[in-house]
């Protein structure tokens, strides 16, 4: 009996096994694509998609560097897509089968490096800037100073990114935030250390639950993340600090060794459809730089300044880029920062 | 002497699966985590070439003693009031009706095999800043509005003990089931008070249980990653909590290796020595150890 | 004689600790209000929330591709290991006890960077099958050690008994010996099983494309996605956990009654 049973459960073993079909690996930030665009695609080019998250462009990078292989489509950052092609991870993208790249917003090309889309194809534009709890925290005029605030303390969260964090300190001291000035670097430190006294934690995603459930009253956190948030809670708002902030743009890569590289660029093109493209930057709540698709949004998006963003804003603010070797000033930085008691 | 050698080669082909296997994907990697500690690391997140003492000078980093210091107290005070909680539950269990036993040991069993992060989660909810307890301690005046439950060591105090204390309770109450209760009511009868019959009586009778519940708190716990990450606050990081930074946002492979390979150190050393005490002094092997 | 109170007390106190939260959370999954703190009405909706998440389902299948080749692999590799632990005294078997037991005692964390390191530097594509071997690692050790204790308690006249009456090594092996241990190690399978489907850490470092476990997207749904939803997947899987202790339960009064 035992015997049969133990032969039965070892014929199962290669069944268990690893068969595939024709299927797309995306690797993505959470809650950064329509799922309903998902099953359009698959339904159409009659595949599956399968999608896993990161948290951070490090995280994407570490994990690719470690050998997770096999993912058809990545979206890493504009500074991050630099890296990687020149590590030589990404493929070149093959333009004839992205005919919708006509399309592209030229104006929002000057957020990312790679602007002649060798490499990369941009996905969704955004700023880095305050959520908060509208009619629980006062905040008349915009400004980083608010994680100075003892009021809030204990109730505000600060992104867990070392160039998001130390870069806010450096905006509200009016530095770029690109800078590897060691002087200006131990000016920004002191002021993150400050501000680490008030806050709950360093947290680059639960903030958009927490101020939903009221757990949270003021977040640095990421535009489109916020105001999804406020379709739960209407008591959310957003608001960019009047010292200027950071921009990013999120672009849609090919990493080397994909498997499917030619459904990839398919769902690049499908993603930048005029028609699809509104339907994600409704969903999203950043802004997909598609031309074309700007009159399918929805009446509420089209409005927004935080989608929308205003060319003052934009005068104001920065990228982030990456800094190479002088990457290490920056952890030195935050490794201060995180002992500071 | 034929008899021998074919004993030999059953003892060898008998032992060779799970040392083969353990030793490639357990002893090897191991080891590959000190070697890697003295390799240069590339600003690119790779693994230079060559050998450095680099890295291990980077860990006298002014910084660390602070994490180290957090995660040993943070451990041991988890130990500690896992073990001053599971030694009266086990004494109590051990010596309920036979009838009861087995519901009392599922009742402590069903935590200790729920998915651990659901735990977690259940403790966010109840400590959320405007959630039950709060409201209940509001209540009865304990807290003022202002106070933060979450996001601070006790919180991560408070979560690991919730995580470990079945892990204590388990072994501890293995070794009280066949401790023989009449020794205290001797002792007690020989004129010891009650306290003194338990410390001195009760406690060495389950010391092998103490012992391994103290090890299967204490090493885990020093591990940590999760619940410091979903508890803990601005300055809650333990040296997981660190690790998991050098690999997966500090793109340095070499230095979270020589973070590991301490942390390794600290814990392999002391087991290893155990191991090899008690395998000597009797040769019937831990009994709790799989619990 | 009166005994004393506290050792009740204590257990009282934390048999609270234990199930207050699991308790809250139950009934929070058919509280109708997303949050926690009011009641808004009984509801299902969460549970259908969670029907629909196709994510949930992928990751589930993932897991039990995982638990179960995992599970059956460490039930073999380490019902030998207890084999050649119990059966032989050498210097060999002191090295291998070694191997075999400090596993359970290093940190989870340690043990998932050094298998990524070892992926990583030979070059093995992180996905489902690094998940498994990694799981395998882990639960060789745990199956070993509760087989081992089995064995300890085991009558081996009863195998003496068999070789008198003219049976072979074979038939002593699947007639005698793996019938009578079969409780022994189903339940070193079943603890096998719960602790893969249970690990976060180690998979979360191990982890490759399209290979989300059930921790990996409970991690990811408590980061990002709603909290009513892990009620009720929690709730769920709270009711399996049940049922697979007491199925457990079954098997060792089993194993104390034949």
């Amino acid at each position: 009996m035992i015997r049969k049973w133990f032969i039965a459960l070892c014929c199962l073993l290669p069944l268990t096994g690893f068969a595939q079909d024709k299927v797309l690996h995306i690797y993505n930030w959470s809650e950064y694509l329509n799922p309903d665009l998902i099953t359009a695609f698959e339904e159409q080019y009659d595949c599956r998609v399968k999608q896993d998250y990161f948290d951070s462009n490090e995280a994407l990078y570490a994990k690719l560097k470690a050998g997770a292989g096999g993912y058809d489509l990545i979206f890493p950052s504009s500074y991050m897509v630099s890296i990687m092609a020149e590590q030589g991870m990404l493929q070149e993208l093959n333009h004839d089968l992205i005919p919708n790249l006509k399309h592209i917003d030229r104006s929002f090309l000057k957020l990312t490096e790679d602007r002649d889309m060798k490499y990369s194809v941009q996905y969704m534009v955004g700023s880095t800037g305050i959520g908060y709890i509208d009619g629980r925290v006062e905040m008349d005029e915009p400004s980083w100073a608010i994680f100075a605030n003892e009021e809030y303390a204990g109730r505000m969260t600060l992104l867990n990114d070392m160039r998001e964090v130390i870069g806010a300190a450096l905006k509200y001291l009016g530095y770029s935030l690109n800078t590897t000035d060691e002087a200006q670097l131990d000016e920004a430190a002191e002021v993150a250390i400050a501000w680490k006294k008030n806050i709950a934690k360093y947290e680059s995603e639960q903030y958009k639950n927490g101020l939903v459930s009221l757990e949270f009253l003021v977040s640095q956190g990421y535009s489109g993340d916020v105001m999804q948030g406020m379709e739960e809670n209407e008591d959310i708002a957003y608001v960019i600090p009047k010292e200027g902030t950071s921009l990013y743009s999120d672009d849609m890569a090919i990493p080397v060794g994909a498997e499917n590289a030619e459904l990839a660029h398919a769902f690049i093109n499908f993603l930048h459809e005029p028609e699809n493209a509104a339907s994600n930057t409704d969903f999203v709540w950043y802004l997909c730089p598609n031309t074309a698709s700007y009159e399918f949004l929805s009446e509420e998006v089209k409005e927004d300044p935080a989608v929308f963003l205003d060319p003052e804003v934009v005068a104001k603010s920065e990228v982030i880029r990456d800094l190479g070797e002088e990457n290490a000033k920056y952890v030195k930085v935050w490794d201060r920062i995180k002992a500071a008691q | 002497m034929a008899d021998r050698t074919s004993e030999r080669k059953q003892e060898w082909l008998i032992s060779a699966p799970s040392m083969v296997w353990l030793t490639v994907l357990f002893l090897a990697p191991t080891l590959l985590v000190f070697a890697i500690s003295f390799r240069p690391s590339t600003p690119f997140g790779g693994v230079g070439e060559g050998w450095t003492l680099q890295t291990i000078r980077e860990l006298a980093n002014p910084n660390y003693p602070a994490i180290i210091w957090r995660t040993v107290w943070l451990s041991l005070a988890t130990t500690v009031i896992c073990l001053g909680l599971a030694v009266p539950c086990a004494y109590f269990m051990a010596r309920a009706r036979a009838r009861w036993k087995p519901v009392l040991l599922m009742l402590v069993i069903i935590p200790f095999w729920t998915n651990f992060l659901i735990r977690i989660f259940a403790w966010k909810v109840l400590l959320h800043p405007e959630g039950l307890v709060k409201k209940l301690l509001l209540a009865v005046g304990l807290v003022e509005p202002r106070d933060i439950l979450m996001y601070n060591e006790n919180a991560v105090l408070l979560v690991l003990v919730y995580s470990y204390l079945s892990f204590a309770i388990l072994p501890i109450y293995a070794a009280a089931e066949k401790f023989d209760f009449s020794l205290l009511e001797a002792a007690m009868d020989l004129g010891a008070t009650r306290l003194r019959a338990f410390l001195q009586v009760f406690l060495p009778g389950i010391s092998r249980g103490l012992i391994t519940a103290a090890l299967v708190v204490f090493i885990p716990a020093l591990g940590s990653y999760v619940i410091p990450d979903l508890m803990g606050g601005p300055s809650g990081e333990m040296i997981g909590n660190k690790i998991a930074q050098r690999v997966f946002v500090d793109r340095n492979l070499p230095h979270a290796s020589a973070l590991a390979a301490v942390l390794t150190l600290a814990v392999v050393v002391p087991m290893v020595a155990v191991i090899f005490l008690q395998r000597q002094k009797k040769p019937a092997r831990a009994k709790e150890a799989g619990g | 004689m009166k005994r004393s109170r506290i050792p009740l007390y204590t257990t009282l106190v934390c048999l609270l600790f234990f199930y207050l939260p699991i308790i809250i959370l139950i009934v929070n999954s058919f509280n109708k209000s997303r949050f926690g703190s009011v009641w808004g009405g009984f509801s299902l909706r969460w549970y259908q929330k969670l029907m629909e998440n196709r994510d949930v389902w992928f990751a589930l299948k993932n897991t039990a591709i995982i638990a179960v080749s995992a599970t059956i692999v460490s039930m073999v590799l380490g019902t030998l290991a207890a084999f050649a632990l119990h059966r032989y005294r050498s210097r060999l078997q002191n090295a291998h006890y070694t191997l075999v037991y400090t596993p359970l005692v290093v940190p989870d964390i340690l043990m998932g960077m050094s298998l990524l390191l070892l992926f990583v530097q030979v070059k093995v594509q992180l996905s489902l099958f690094t998940i498994f071997l990694a799981h395998v690692t882990f639960c060789i050790s745990y199956v070993a050690m509760v087989v081992l204790a089995r064995l300890q308690d085991f009558d081996f006249s009863v195998v003496e008994a068999a070789r008198d009456l003219g049976a072979s090594t074979r038939q002593v092996v699947t007639g005698v010996l793996l019938p009578l241990l079969a409780p022994g190690i189903l339940a070193g399978g079943l603890l096998a099983f719960t602790l893969s489907i249970d690990d976060f850490v180690i998979t979360f470092f191990v982890a490759g494309p399209g290979s989300t476990t059930l921790p990996i997207q409970i991690y990811s749904m408590i980061k990002h996605g709603s909290p009513p939803v892990i009620n009720a997947l929690s709730t769920i899987l709270l009711a399996v956990t049940f049922v697979m202790v007491w199925l457990s339960q079954r098997l060792t009064e089993e194993k104390t009654t034949s």
